[in-house]
């Protein structure tokens, strides 16, 4: 009897229809394009998400190793009808997020990882993402959970989420909320922005590839760290070393 | 039960105050608590006006309503406004309810929607 | 009264930063300490507005004092919300000028990112009045924006003028190491762009994002002596010749025009009358922009332009680095950063970095007089500081 584990192993995605890219001026001036990324890119995306791991702040870290297994896990065929779309300016990393599709007309929102902070391009690629969902995907809900106190307050409350406490979340099993479609179609003409079709050049220079966050948020000093240390359980070395940054600046 | 908020009206020179204050702006009357209450109006016209977006974090409400009013005597109050198309100098009325809802305790003040 | 002179200054950027809040007021003491040679410090003030509140630290001025090995001189701790710097500048200054001390160490500081944004807005709204405002809901910004909307509606300034303030500030803060924003930005991007509004949404109408400064830590230290010790040393001689203070009605609604600053006014009356100068001969200026509209009144308020003409002189870019008076060279509040009790003394160090000729590329040539506005409550305690240098 010979059975190819594999096959078994192997989930088969249910038919999605892809995202058309879009793209958008920033705050700064510079165009971000918005795309959906299959197999291959992932782990392109995948080394850059692995240094938030260790950013013990804004749950920086819980997001970013929950997402780090997800694409991985979808990469390899591991994870069943997940879609992961990038946001790059320039070339460069600025936003991943990711989602599945639970039924034909469920959606299952999963991580909103921002690499870079001051320009709302969180907000953005949360926005594109419920778009999907909505508009290409066609699903009339969307479940969602937050994390950090900070997408807390920007998803269940700036878009006003109805409760599905009876629905466990698959991150975590906590309980949902919900984004349906009559909630959505009110948040819009605000919060979902973008123009289509993208400009050749500018689609060209995104796929050519995934290019290094240029400022990504950095782990914090761990001022408890070093009194966990068996060499310096004062901290004072790890104190004087974040100190010389300031004093190289002045 | 309607409720009112209250102005301070001084005993020696009649100046009204809104909030309380220890001593008469006006005549400077060194005799600590010589003001007497008197409910202010409920009707004014809306001075000014804003909706802020980002709340203190006990409000579990997207957005929030604030102006300031000048009320029919003349004295201004800063209160919440639930207004649909709020334009300056236009006439309100206030109600006296919960503005504010800390754990267990309640804050009462007033909320203004159009005359 | 005696003159009294700074001899030293030091700063640490202004952004996140990770440490003890005694030690983001010791550091820029180090430095100010080292730029002036002076280590003989009689008296350190600290200026700190939420130390107790937000970092579970008081008797803050106890731990600096300490922590820099000055004891026993003498130390006190500054609270006067966000114009606490400057109100430690002021008592320092009588310190030297009525002859009690010969050196004093004047510093700033605050952590405020320790708590989330919405804790730190929470922190600053207890400033307004508890009974009168606070229970409302009322915060910095909606003060500001209710403020905002009077002025758009008397004087005809738009969202555009605030976006140029914001681009202005944002872009010189590019120019400085220590400015908490290093993002420039542009009028297409947070104004025209078909994306505009959703990358600048509102967050007090009509203020929007990017009119707002920034939630910062960081610290800010001078130091202060009497003109024999200034001379003793070789620092350029900058004077901090004229200091006014005033206040308003602590409720903003019980004010008699809610568009006139008369705190800031009057303040600035009483510091160019103690310098003996005018407006007019103010060369560079800091500007407390906690809201891009605050700086376009205060511009007014203090005498470089007529009441309700700062947005024309920004329009005609008068106000820019390579203007006829340049303001927020460091980038201001919304491009350098807020931490509140240290801003102040933030403000003092660009205008006497300008003053030096020390500010590298945001330089504004030939300065010789320079002037902050320090803006405490909303407009209801104000400090105004004029420095001249002399050599």
């Amino acid at each position: 009897m010979s059975v190819d584990l594999e096959k078994i192993l192997r989930p088969v995605d249910h038919p999605m229809t892809p995202f058309p890219a879009k793209y958008m001026t920033l705050a700064s001036g510079e165009e971000m394009v918005i795309r959906q990324v299959d197999r291959d890119e992932i782990p392109d995306i995948l080394q850059y998400v692995e240094p938030l791991v260790h950013v013990e702040r804004d749950f920086y870290d819980v997001v970013a190793a929950r997402l780090y297994s997800e694409i991985l896990a979808y990469s390899r065929s591991r994870y069943q009808d997940q879609y992961v779309l990038v946001a790059q300016v320039d070339g460069e990393i600025a936003a991943v997020v990711n989602g599945r599709q639970v039924t034909p007309k469920l959606g299952m929102s999963l991580h909103t990882v921002a690499l870079r902070r001051g320009l709302r391009i969180g907000a953005h690629a949360f926005a594109t993402k419920m778009e999907y969902h909505m508009d290409v995907l066609g699903h009339d809900e969307v479940l969602i959970v937050a994390e950090s106190p900070i997408g807390f307050r920007r998803w269940m409350i700036e878009y006003q989420l109805e409760k599905r406490f009876d629905t466990p979340h698959e991150l975590g099993g906590v309980p949902s909320w919900s984004l349906t479609r009559e909630l959505f179609d009110r948040a819009r003409d605000t919060l979902v922005v973008g123009r289509r079709p993208v400009p050749d050049e500018l689609l060209a220079k995104a796929r050519a590839g995934i290019l290094p966050p240029s400022d990504p948020p950095t782990p914090p000093a761990d001022l408890l760290a070093a009194t966990r240390s068996m060499y310096d359980s004062t901290g004072t070395a790890l104190m004087s070393q974040r100190w010389q940054q300031e004093v190289d600046n002045a | 039960m309607a409720r009112d908020i209250y102005a301070y009206e001084c005993t020696e020179c009649g100046t009204l105050h809104y909030p309380f204050r220890m001593r008469c702006k006006n005549c400077g009357e060194l005799e600590p608590f010589q003001f007497k209450t008197v409910a202010l109006p409920k009707r004014g016209k809306l001075l000014t006006f804003t909706k802020v977006y980002n709340l203190p974090a006990e409000y579990e409400v997207a957005t929030l309503g604030l102006g300031i009013v000048e009320l029919e005597n003349g004295i201004r109050v800063t209160g919440q406004v639930e207004l649909d198309d709020p334009k300056i100098g236009m006439d309100v009325v206030g109600v006296v309810d919960i503005v504010r809802q800390e754990t267990y305790d309640s804050f009462w003040g007033f909320i203004f929607r159009a005359a | 009264m005696r003159d009294v002179y700074v001899a030293g200054i030091g700063i640490t950027s202004f952004t996140r930063l990770e440490y003890p809040l005694a030690e983001i007021a010791a550091f820029p003491s180090m430095l100010a300490m080292q730029d002036s040679g002076l280590t003989d410090i009689e008296q350190v003030y600290v200026a700190n507005m939420g130390g107790p509140r937000v970092n579970h630290q008081t008797a803050l001025a106890s731990a600096v004092v300490d922590s820099l090995s000055l004891t026993p001189a003498g130390a006190a701790a500054i609270e006067n919300g966000p114009a606490s710097g400057s109100a430690a500048i002021k008592e320092g200054f009588l310190a030297v000028a009525s002859g009690m001390h010969d050196i004093v160490l004047v510093t700033g500081a605050e952590r405020m990112r320790e708590v989330n944004n919405l804790e730190a807005t929470d922190f600053i709204a207890t400033l307004t009045h508890p009974l009168a405002e606070y229970i409302y809901g009322v915060t910095l910004p909606s003060h500001a924006a209710m403020f905002t909307r009077l002025y758009m509606e008397q004087y005809g300034v738009t969202e555009r003028h605030l976006a140029m303030v914001s681009v202005k500030n944002q872009n010189n803060a590019m120019l400085n190491e220590f400015a908490h924003l290093h993002q420039p930005i542009t009028i297409e991007g947070i104004l025209d762009s078909p994306e505009a509004m959703t990358n600048n949404p509102y967050i007090a109408e009509p203020l929007r994002f990017f009119d707002a400064c920034p939630v910062s830590d960081g610290g800010a230290a001078v130091i202060l002596v009497s003109e024999k010790v200034a001379k003793s040393i070789d620092r350029p001689l900058i004077k901090l010749a004229g200091i006014g203070q005033a206040t308003d009605s602590h409720a903003v609604h019980e004010r008699e025009n809610p568009t006139d600053l008369l705190a800031v006014r009057r303040a600035a009356e009483l510091s160019f009358g103690m310098a003996g100068l005018e407006p007019s001969d103010v060369d560079v200026a800091e500007l407390h922009d906690a809201f891009t509209i605050l700086e376009i009144a205060e511009s007014e308020e203090v005498g470089f332009f007529p009441k309700g003409e700062g947005h024309i002189a920004l329009e005609k870019g008068e106000t820019a680095l390579d203007g006829r008076l340049p303001i927020n060279p460091s980038g201001g509040l919304k491009g350098k950063g807020h931490p509140v009790g240290a801003t102040g003394v933030g403000q003092a160090h660009e205008i006497v970095h300008q003053l030096r000729g020390e500010a590298g590329e945001r330089q504004v040539a030939d300065a010789k007089v320079g002037f902050t506005c320090n803006f405490g409550g909303f407009g209801n305690n104000v400090i105004c500081l004029t420095f001249v240098r002399e050599d």
